[in-house]
């Protein structure tokens, strides 16, 4: 495009030829009003209220929908301009209720600005104001429909963002009504954006409603944690309680959408299981104590059980991947001080000699520009739904997407194939690929390929890879415990290295990368989780964790922490009983938005935040506690007096360069059915399990075990069974030889998966 | 369920446009469903129209109640969708409609008893050159006067 200049307001400015006059006003800070408009959005030009004096035209044109050329000249201020807004204005409110001192929108509303604005004290129409039913469109929006101005924004979020059209505009004239379909309600990981992008009260956050004013509230910038994202966002805080959570922009993270999980965890801070108080565990009764008290007890504990006797390397250090960069880094320190060698986030896995270790190196917003992409292992939809929210964009311009998924899942956009593999094949379906383009490329096949089978599925992803200009692998959760994982991660590495392909790891969950860069893992010789889990432990501390959930041998967890002589120090959020069960000393420690911190996301943007509310009651941030345990504990080098502090010591360690070496010579399959057990997207971490409303939903709901019909029969279960503590569900939409568990819930606790 | 038989006469429709355009055949896919269930589209019948043309519900939806010659409840063997957008009713339309309405004993949107007629208030027909207009089933009745509304109700049997 062009540059071009035109006059706005005597005022001479550049634009490109063909953009819409109303991103040259946005750009140069000249206000013009909107409603159905939205930069994210395509135009419809519906609600007219952006007209403005065009030079030439008789009548004024709306600003949304009209390019800009060589030489035109525009008002934005003059008499014309503002009688047009005006009268608009006095249409829209026609059928408006004006009802904002009882609406939640008020004070934050763009319709309520725009009528101080332009609207009129006296209205021509007298006739009487038409009402609208509402729809219960689910827990987490409050519809008003009879504030609705008919702009669409929600209409077209669906379509165009959320991939599902969910809400429409029926009925014609003035019986026009935005409503969804047989009230089935609002189904979209991202629903909750309709709530921002709704320029007045007709959509407004259910969890809030009747809470407060916009400007009642506190509001500060912080990082959505659940997902490897790390979404912008602004946290709303009154009176030192977490109110309400909204989107804020950035291009390269999350541009302005959140997803609904990021916007309304934050009702589990003020949950009833919170653990208020320090407890310790005397002589098998539990006593609320002060802090003093209970961090003497654990270091008391700590010396007599473990460190008088120098027994540091039966000492355990387990932090769960939600931590902060700073935590991850005390928790490591503390322990590397004492001599303790033994720390570990990766909890969920079931063999630490089967990982995947996988770079990702493509960029969040250059996810929008592949034009093909192979997907493997995720419900990539609810399990990262930013990135697929990105994916989603490049398919809109035309990206291919190929899935190789051990069931079925809903994507909100086509794929080119969808490939439903066994999950002990999986791997061999990419070594066909790998070998398909050594092939095309001529070269010599390394010994683990000559006896591959290259079939069709492999054939078509080779060719799509090889004739693609940028494209990425995606490897997700489900693989973590394949029997393959670290073969497949390997072998994803090396086609993305022949087809000059990118990779983007999403087997990782939460604060992952940070853990992994300040090297939360075994140091020197130290034990790995699955070994101290297995070896006879004098104690561990224990960072946020809730055993049933986050280890993949959750039974020999509780047994390692629960035997007698086992001296275990919690640092934990909410009350759990199995933690009570086995702890002897638990500290209560803020969640989300109530310390500060850092967040390292997939493209390695390390985000800090600082805390939006104090901690209640006696509750303190764990970086807090693990600096004053190492003082009591007379180690040096703890002086730290805020986060960031803790922060500027973290030395980056160099990158580690993988080697995707491959050992396994991929000859058999191995045998026998997979379990692929997933806590369900709004149960994957300790504050999302307490968030009630989102629990209520249809997301929050799942829990299921799929199986197809054969698996059934070899397992001995059907329809109506339970598996593992999870309602069967038979389906031919299953690979063979898998059960895919989508849980809110534990297992059955001493149930090996 | 939609009958084999509609879905041959709306894969008819489907084929007048281009490959993966099915859902402009929404609004004959309406008709035909309509046609084969008293007259009356559901919920479900709309739904079922949905899944056929691989749409949304709700966009099915848009269509089907921005239209007037879809019917969400009991019409009679003839609908008399008298127009009362400007032209007509600048001629006079919403006297005939009170005439119409008194003749028939009826108010717009319901059925006579012997479930032989109902009466609609419709927008625009595009027929504004014969004001004021109704439609009586597929068929236009234009310059209409209150004798020869009378005629043409009375011939309707």
């Amino acid at each position: 495009m062009t540059d071009i200049e035109i006059d706005i307001n005597g005022n001479i400015v550049t634009a490109k030829a063909g953009e819409m006059l109303i991103v040259v006003t946005d750009r140069e800070n000249i206000s013009v009003p909107r409603f159905c408009y939205h930069k994210k959005l395509s135009v419809v030009s519906s609600c007219r209220i952006c007209l403005v004096d065009v030079e030439g035209a008789i009548k004024p044109q709306p600003a949304c929908s009209t390019p800009v050329v060589q030489g035109m000249k525009v008002q934005t201020q003059n008499v014309k301009t503002k009688n047009s807004q005006k009268s608009v204005m006095e249409f829209l409110l026609i059928n408006h209720p004006l009802d904002c001192p009882i609406c939640d929108q008020g004070g934050e509303c763009e319709l309520q600005d725009l009528a101080v604005e332009y609207g009129s004290d006296v209205s021509s129409f007298s006739e009487g104001k038409r009402i609208v039913t509402d729809s219960d469109i689910g827990v987490l929006i409050q519809t008003d429909m009879t504030r609705c101005i008919h702009c669409t924004r929600c209409v077209r979020f669906g379509v165009e963002i959320a991939g599902i059209m969910e809400m429409g505009g029926t009925g014609r004239g003035e019986n026009l009504k935005i409503e969804p379909f047989l009230e089935q309600g609002i189904q979209s990981e991202l629903s909750g954006n309709m709530i921002d992008i709704c320029p007045v009260g007709a959509l407004t956050s259910k969890p809030f409603k009747y809470e407060l004013r916009s400007w009642q509230m506190n509001s500060i910038s912080s990082i959505a944690r659940h997902d490897l994202v790390g979404s912008n966002l602004f946290v709303q805080s009154y009176k030192g309680k977490v109110k309400r959570v909204v989107s804020a922009d950035n291009d390269l993270v999350n541009e302005i959408w959140i997803s609904d999980r990021d916007r309304f965890s934050y009702e589990s801070l003020t949950h009833e299981n919170r653990l208020l108080k320090p407890q310790i565990k005397v002589q098998g009764r539990w006593n609320q104590v002060s802090w003093e008290v209970a961090l003497d007890y654990a270091i008391k504990g700590l010396n007599s059980h473990i460190l008088k006797h120098q027994k540091a390397d039966q000492l355990g250090g387990l932090v769960s991947n939600t931590a902060t960069m700073e935590e991850f880094y005390l928790f490591k320190k503390i322990l590397t001080e004492i001599g303790c060698d033994n720390i570990d986030y990766r909890l969920n896995v079931k063999n630490l000699d089967n990982t995947i270790l996988l770079d990702s190196n493509i960029k969040l917003d250059a996810l929008e520009k592949i034009d093909y992409a192979l997907i493997i292992g995720t419900n990539i939809r609810l399990e990262q739904p930013m990135i697929n929210h990105r994916l989603r964009k490049a398919t809109k311009k035309g990206a291919d997407i190929d899935v190789l998924n051990v069931m079925v899942f809903d994507f909100n956009y086509s794929l080119h194939t969808e490939n439903i593999i066994a999950p002990n094949k999986i791997a061999f379906i990419l070594a066909g690929v790998l070998k398909s383009i050594m092939i095309n490329d001529g070269q010599e096949l390394p010994d683990y390929l000559i006896a591959i089978d290259v079939d069709e599925i492999a054939k078509n992803i080779a060719y799509k890879m090889l004739n693609s200009d940028s494209s990425v692998i995606i490897l997700g959760e489900h693989i973590i415990n394949n029997v393959d994982a670290s073969t497949i991660a390997n072998l994803v590495a090396k086609i993305a290295k022949s087809a000059n392909s990118r990779t983007l790891n999403l087997s990782i969950t939460g604060n992952t990368i940070a853990a992994n860069l300040v090297g939360c893992v075994p140091q020197n010789s130290g034990m790995n989780v699955n070994t101290m889990l297995a070896s006879d432990m004098r104690g561990f501390i224990l960072l946020d964790i809730y055993p049933q959930y986050n280890f993949h041998h959750l039974g020999a967890a509780i047994k390692a922490f629960e035997k007698d002589d086992t001296f275990v120090i919690s640092l934990n959020s909410f009350k759990d009983d199995i933690v009570v069960g086995y702890s002897d000393v638990i500290l209560p420690i803020a969640s989300i938005y109530e310390t500060s911190g850092t967040h390292l996301n997939i493209n390695n943007d390390m985000q800090s935040y600082t805390a939006a509310v104090k901690a209640p009651n006696e509750v303190k941030p764990a970086w807090k506690v693990l600096k004053v345990m190492a003082d009591l504990l007379e180690l040096p080098g703890f002086n730290y007096e805020d986060s960031t502090q803790v922060l500027a010591e973290i030395s980056y360690q160099s990158h580690v360069i993988h080697n995707h070496d491959i050992k396994d010579n991929l000859t058999s399959y191995h045998n026998g059915i997979s379990v692929i057990w997933q806590n369900s997207p709004y149960s994957i971490d300790a504050v999302l399990r307490h968030s009630e409303t989102l629990q209520e939903t249809k997301i929050g709901q799942m829990n299921n075990a799929y199986m197809n019909q054969t698996s059934a029969k070899t397992l001995k279960v059907s329809v109506g069974d339970k598996y593992l503590g999870v309602l069967v569900i038979i389906t031919d939409t299953v690979a063979d030889d898998c059960v895919f568990i989508n849980a809110n819930q534990t297992t059955n606790i001493y149930g090996q998966v | 369920m939609i009958s084999i038989r509609a879905k041959n006469q709306i894969d008819v429709w489907i084929a007048k446009y281009p490959k993966d355009r099915q859902s402009s055949a929404v609004m004959q896919a309406l008709k035909i469903v309509q046609a084969e269930n008293e007259n009356i589209l559901s919920a479900s019948t709309i739904q079922e129209v949905a899944d056929y043309l691989d749409m949304p519900g709700i966009a099915v939806q848009e269509v089907a109640t921005f239209y007037e010659n879809y019917n969400y409840k009991k019409v009679g063997k003839y609908v008399i969708r008298f127009c009362h957008n400007i032209s007509c009713m600048l001629n006079g339309a919403d006297d005939l409609i009170k005439h119409l309405e008194n003749k028939l004993g009826v108010k717009t949107g319901e059925v006579t008893l012997d479930g032989l007629i109902s009466v609609k208030k419709v927008e625009c027909l595009g027929a504004c050159v014969g004001a004021p207009m109704f439609q009586i089933n597929e068929k236009y009745f234009e310059n209409l006067t209150i004798d020869k509304i009378d005629k043409i109700v009375d011939n309707l049997k």
